[in-house]
């Protein structure tokens, strides 16, 4: 439905190409409104950029980008040589998709239930309790997370009672199960946080769609799928590109508070790394290089996922 | 150049001893702001704190103090790339960092003995240890110790570092046995928990814990030093009969290997529950604070909030006593190891205020220190306002209870002490030498008036049984410090990589050694070794040389 | 897309009756899910601090006490930096919206030449970051705003992310709305804000609350740029200071206090969750206040009307 209106403008923006100025005046108000940000951008984000080339340098602060001595690839080297990194890179894209998979499902999932509520009073209650816990300090979190899954914490003394496990689970001990329970904490912290932004997308469709189909008899469910989800289909995907693009970023806290040395190998994040061996033993070029191979990666994502939604048609971010 | 700069400055200054004093104070009234950084967290003084009243009344000198919030290297590091330096620099853990890349200046251009016979008198006990060589062979100091230059005999009342600690009721209930060796302490321990699986609410007992959490790991890789019968040098052993001061890492030693085979003993007979090996610290002092662990090795102030709430409850009985062990001698040849886990008093080498290379009045903030060093301005800092803050009696320095509970409070310390400013400035330690009050503590917390006139009756009779005055008493007296101070004190900073591949590598195979079938230690335990030792070699090499340079300084400077 | 809506009457009356009940019952089960954590928290922060330590505190305070609440809030410094929190959130709030909105409203709009380019180059900035010291050098070297209040406000006044927000939300608003005004002889700068800007409340109102919150709790800046100056301090740089305060003292404090009265002593633990109290009310504040905002189909509505 889209489709042919979007063509017919890209055709009008393209017809007047060799007056490309031309076009840049007349729409100069538009550049008036685009402009100072871009500047902005240019400035904070672009402006301190000079400090990737430190990337391939022995850098020290005191003797500055000039003074410190090039080394070439070896801090990539370095950092690719080594085991750990190697797992973390692992482990942040485990955990990250593990994220990304069970927050989006349950926040879209918590905002549909929210709009099939009726009672006013209700709905912004349950909003304003489910949103809470994103204020809490992960340390909060995690201190209450570790109690809830100890040996002899209520869900081990809950599946011992219903008789599901005769033999405690070692929640916080297994590497396997590592993953997953940064995937559910996440969920649990954040769930009603993440749903602000699809019921605000949910504001914009037009209620006299659903007047229209309980007018044609069409169930609950029929709304849901048939109205509901495809008005908040462009916000879902401009945030599944932009998350894919985070994928390379795992978090940090939630990480670094819930590990022990028996899941290390397992948890161990790419920013825990560099926190470890570049920001705590003044290896600035090692820092940098890993966080210079993490914005390649992401990039790389973010066009992969901006292609492929292109070519389904769907909303684009860039 | 900067020497005879500041040595024609000096000569300037006191070319007339007598004309100069004037113009010094005249200069001292020109108030000025310094503005100083803490390398650890802390509040801001009050407004109307009275210490800091009388300093600008005395010096003409405020501060505008800026305490630590997030990492230190991270925000040091970002102040030597803007050179964005403070007045009054204590660059906490890692003033080295500071010091390699020139942010301090050598205070020795403004210490002397003639120029500041107070300040000079202080270091010069140590002067051995805090004067180093740069890279021309000057002498140079950056830093004044800001704890450990005391005054007279070395004050231990208690432990306050590494031990093992055990539960007083457990050595009541064994009839308050000596208890020496690993053996004895893990033999009693299980001994009491098959009498007693629970305590009088029916909560099971733990027996023995072992914090495992970050750097707090020092529970689990340290204690083999200790047992082999040495005060803690961190991660490594030294010989120090040795003539080269042989240096080691302990961890991967065949010594190492019965501690760790004993606690995988007691895991399998749970006396350790594996829980332990995932628990955080709030965990950890929960479970302290509720008097179900029995037993466990840490550092004293570790676990300080356990001890309050213990006594707050009135559980005294569940409190503990730092016991100093050592290997029973057949997991040594047959050795007898005799036990130091108590070290001489060090110097806080490298802790404390240097003066930064910004810093456009060096020569009035040393003046300022010199004046400090009196014993009033001594008094002052550690015991606040004679009346006020405290009384004298026959002689003796006294709080009331009301006193003494102010100095816990800190709010009022916000008002009453100057704690930013005197925490990392030299200060006077020990016992007060001279005058009517020679024979008293600088520190509140020394005065044997104050440690031992409110001691509960529950220690008191406990200390009875053994026949101590004090707790400290349990564990041998202080050990001569060897030359080279403390091994933990030393900087590694050019092996960190391999320190901390060395410090991973115990973390994770440390806790499966103690759960793992016995049947498989051994392999294990090889599989081990194998590991670490790469990474414990060059940290092994490294330290060892760092030991001996340390130690040849001192020696020579002696 | 258009497919018929064909679900048997039976099935629908069955759905419609059942579903919300369950539906209750879930999102209740929820609101104690994600509740208890938050009633647990304010329980440590009235609990005595000593007490405190030994855990198992459920949704009440076993010793109830205020001393965290008195330690904290008897320091004036405190209503000083709550007063640097709220007027950079107010600012940086309006500022941002300003700013976001226009960007996403000028990137929206499929003729505009250098759309592509400037949202390439904008999108970017959520995937690219300098690095600590050369962000650290442009503030507080090149641009001197360093033990200043500007460096709260002139570093945060756009985020690519709720540009992208919004630019989402007009992109799904009908484009008829903007030609038509366009037939009336507006120009862009009077369709953004005269028909498009007064349409985006509801994202407006997402994006203030995401900047809003994000401002508040932001203690990283005053840590890099104002640590020396205590009158610029941020309420949750002041909150986080006494926390490492307290734990630090915690270790550094001599167990000579043995048997006198350590009850009324504040500990970590309490401490930490106090100031999530003190931190976290404020700004809960705003939400209630902006959901109404959040109303299926106000948008269009508006338009009709």
């Amino acid at each position: 439905m889209s489709r042919p209106a979007a063509n017919t403008i890209n055709a009008g923006a393209g017809h007047p190409k060799k007056g490309f100025f031309q076009t840049l005046c007349k729409q100069w108000q538009l550049v008036i409104m685009a402009v100072p940000m871009l500047l902005y951008v240019l400035l904070f984000n672009y402006g301190p950029m000079w400090g990737w080339i430190t990337a391939f340098q022995d850098y020290t602060p005191k003797k500055g980008i000039t003074g410190s001595k090039f080394v070439g690839w070896d801090n990539f080297k370095w950092l690719f040589g080594r085991r750990d990194f190697l797992e973390s890179i692992r482990n942040t894209l485990a955990m990250s998709v593990i994220n990304l998979v069970l927050g989006t499902v349950t926040s879209i999932l918590l905002a549909i239930l929210l709009n099939e509520v009726r009672k006013t009073m209700f709905k912004r209650t349950v909003q304003t309790v489910t949103y809470l816990p994103h204020f809490l300090s992960m340390v909060i979190v995690v201190g209450m997370a570790q109690n809830i899954f100890a040996s002899n914490g209520p869900i081990n003394q809950l599946l011992q009672g219903i008789g599901l496990i005769k033999q405690p689970i070692f929640f916080l001990g297994e590497e396997k199960l590592f993953w997953w329970l940064v995937g559910v904490i996440n969920v649990w912290k954040e769930v009603g946080w993440n749903t602000i932004i699809y019921i605000s997308a949910m504001t914009a469709i037009d209620p006299s769609l659903y007047e229209a189909a309980e007018i044609d008899g069409a169930g609950r469910f029929a709304r849901i799928r048939y109205i509901t989800l495809p008005g908040i289909r462009s916000t879902f995907v401009i945030l599944l590109i932009m998350n894919i693009g985070h994928l390379m970023e795992a978090g940090f806290e939630l990480q670094y508070l819930l590990q022990s040395s028996l899941t290390t190998d397992y948890a161990q994040t790419i920013d825990i790394f560099v926190l470890k061996y570049g920001i705590s033993k003044q290896q600035y070029g090692v820092a940098t290089a890993a966080g210079m191979f993490k914005s390649v990666v992401a990039i790389i994502l973010l066009f992969a996922a901006n292609t492929i939604a292109k070519k389904l048609d769907e909303n684009t971010l860039i | 150049m900067k020497k005879i700069l500041a040595a024609a400055l000096a000569l300037a200054m006191v070319s007339s001893p007598l004309a100069s004093i004037p113009a010094m104070a005249e200069e001292a009234q020109e108030p000025i702001t310094l503005t100083v950084f803490r390398g650890d967290p802390g509040d801001q003084p009050a407004d109307d704190n009275k210490i800091y009243k009388k300093i600008e009344e005395e010096f003409g000198v405020t501060f505008e103090f800026e305490f630590l919030a997030g990492d230190l290297d991270e925000k040091l590091g970002m102040m030597i790339a803007g050179e964005d330096y403070p007045d009054l620099f204590d660059g906490g853990n890692s003033a080295d960092l500071l010091i390699q890349n020139g942010a301090l200046i050598n205070l020795l251009d403004y210490v002397s003995p003639e120029k500041t016979p107070r300040l000079w008198a202080h270091i010069e006990p140590q002067k051995a240890r805090l004067i180093e060589k740069d890279e021309d062979g000057n002498d140079v100091l950056y830093i004044i110790p800001n704890y450990g230059l005391a005054d007279g005999e070395q004050i231990v009342n208690q432990v306050n570092g590494p031990a093992f600690f055990i539960q007083k009721q457990v050595l009541e209930w064994g009839g308050y046995p000596e208890i020496h060796t690993l053996n004895e302490y893990f033999d009693l321990l299980d001994a009491f928990i098959e009498a007693n699986p629970t305590d009088e609410n029916g909560t099971p007992y733990v027996g023995f814990d072992i914090l495992c959490e970050d750097w707090r790991h020092f529970c689990l890789i340290n204690p083999v030093q200790h047992l082999m019968g040495r005060p803690n040098d961190g991660e490594v052993l030294v010989d120090v009969n040795s003539e080269d001061f042989h240096t080691e890492t302990f961890i991967d030693k065949p010594y190492a290997k019965p501690y760790y085979k004993k606690l995988n003993e007691e895991f399998h007979k749970g006396l350790i529950s594996k829980d332990t090996f995932v628990m955080n610290y709030d965990q950890y002092i929960a479970a302290l604070s509720s008097g179900t662990v029995l037993g466990m090795f840490d550092q004293t102030w570790d676990f300080n909030n356990a001890t309050f709430a213990l006594q707050d409850a009135k559980m005294y009985k569940n409190t503990y006593v730092a016991l100093g062990l050592v290997y029973d001698p057949e997991y040594v040849d047959g050795k007898e190891i005799e036990e130091h886990y108590v070290n001489g008093s060090l110097p806080n080498v490298r802790r404390g205020f240097g003066i930064s290379v910004n810093c456009e009045c060096p020569e009035r903030i040393v003046a300022m220190w010199e004046e400090m060093m009196s014993d009033e301005w001594q008094l002052l800092f550690n015991w606040g306002v004679e009346g006020e803050d405290y009384y004298i009696e026959d002689g003796r320095l006294m709080m009331t209870k009301e006193q003494y509970e102010n100095t816990q409070n800190n709010n009022w310390k916000l008002h009453n002490k100057a704690l930013a400013f005197t925490e990392s400035s030299p200060k006077k330690q020990g016992y007060i030498m001279e005058g009517d009050l020679a024979g008293n503590c600088w520190e509140v917390g020394n005065q044997p008036e104050i440690v031992f006139g409110q001691m509960n009756d529950y220690d008191k009779e406990f200390l009875e049984h053994y026949g101590y005055q004090k707790f400290a008493d349990f564990v041998n007296p202080p050990i001569e410090l060897a030359p080279y101070g403390e091994a933990w004190q030393i900087d590694y900073s050019p092996v960190d990589i391999d320190h901390q591949d060395f410090l991973d590598i115990q973390d994770k195979y440390l806790p499966e050694l103690i759960m793992c079938d016995p049947e498989e230690f051994d392999a294990l335990w090889d599989e081990f070794v194998e590991e670490i030792t790469p990474s414990a070699t060059v940290f092994g090499e490294f330290m060892w040389e760092a030991v001996q340079k340390e130690a040849a300084k001192v020696l020579e400077n002696e | 897309m258009n497919r018929g809506f064909v679900t048997p009457k039976e099935n629908r009356i069955h759905h419609d009756r059942v579903f919300p009940v369950v539906n209750a019952i879930f999102l209740i089960l929820l609101m104690f899910i994600t509740l208890y954590p938050v009633l647990n928290t304010v329980a440590y922060s009235f609990n005595d601090g000593t007490d405190a330590l030994r855990g198992n505190i459920g949704l009440w305070p076993r010793v109830f006490s205020l001393e965290s609440y008195k330690s904290i809030l008897s320091d004036k410094a405190v209503y000083t930096a709550a007063w640097i929190s709220a007027s950079k959130t107010v600012l940086i709030t309006l500022l941002n919206l300003f700013w976001t909105s226009m960007l996403a409203y000028a990137l929206s709009r499929k003729e505009f030449v250098l759309r592509k380019f400037i949202t390439v180059i904008v999108v970017l900035t959520m995937y690219i970051n300098a690095g600590l010291i050369p962000n650290y050098l442009l503030i507080s070297k090149t641009l001197h705003l360093s033990n200043s209040y500007l460096v709260y406000i002139i570093p945060t006044m756009f985020s690519c992310f709720n540009m992208i927000v919004i630019r989402t939300y007009i992109s799904g608003l009908p484009d008829a709305l903007i030609e038509s005004a366009k037939i009336d002889g507006a120009g862009d700068w009077r369709a953004f804000w005269q028909i498009i800007f007064p349409l985006c409340k509801p994202v407006l109102a997402t994006v203030a609350l995401f900047v809003a919150v994000g401002s508040w709790n932001s203690w990283f800046d005053t840590y890099l740029y104002n640590g020396g100056k205590k009158n610029l301090y941020s309420l949750q740089y002041l909150l986080k200071m006494k926390l490492a305060t307290t734990q630090a003292s915690a270790n550094a404090a001599k167990a000579t206090a043995e048997a006198l009265s350590t009850s009324g002593m504040t500990t970590p633990i309490t401490i930490r969750c106090a100031i999530t109290v003190i931190a976290t009310v404020p700004i809960l504040v705003v939400y209630p206040f902006l959901q109404k905002y959040f109303v299926t189909g106000m948008a269009l509505g508006s338009v009709k009307g």
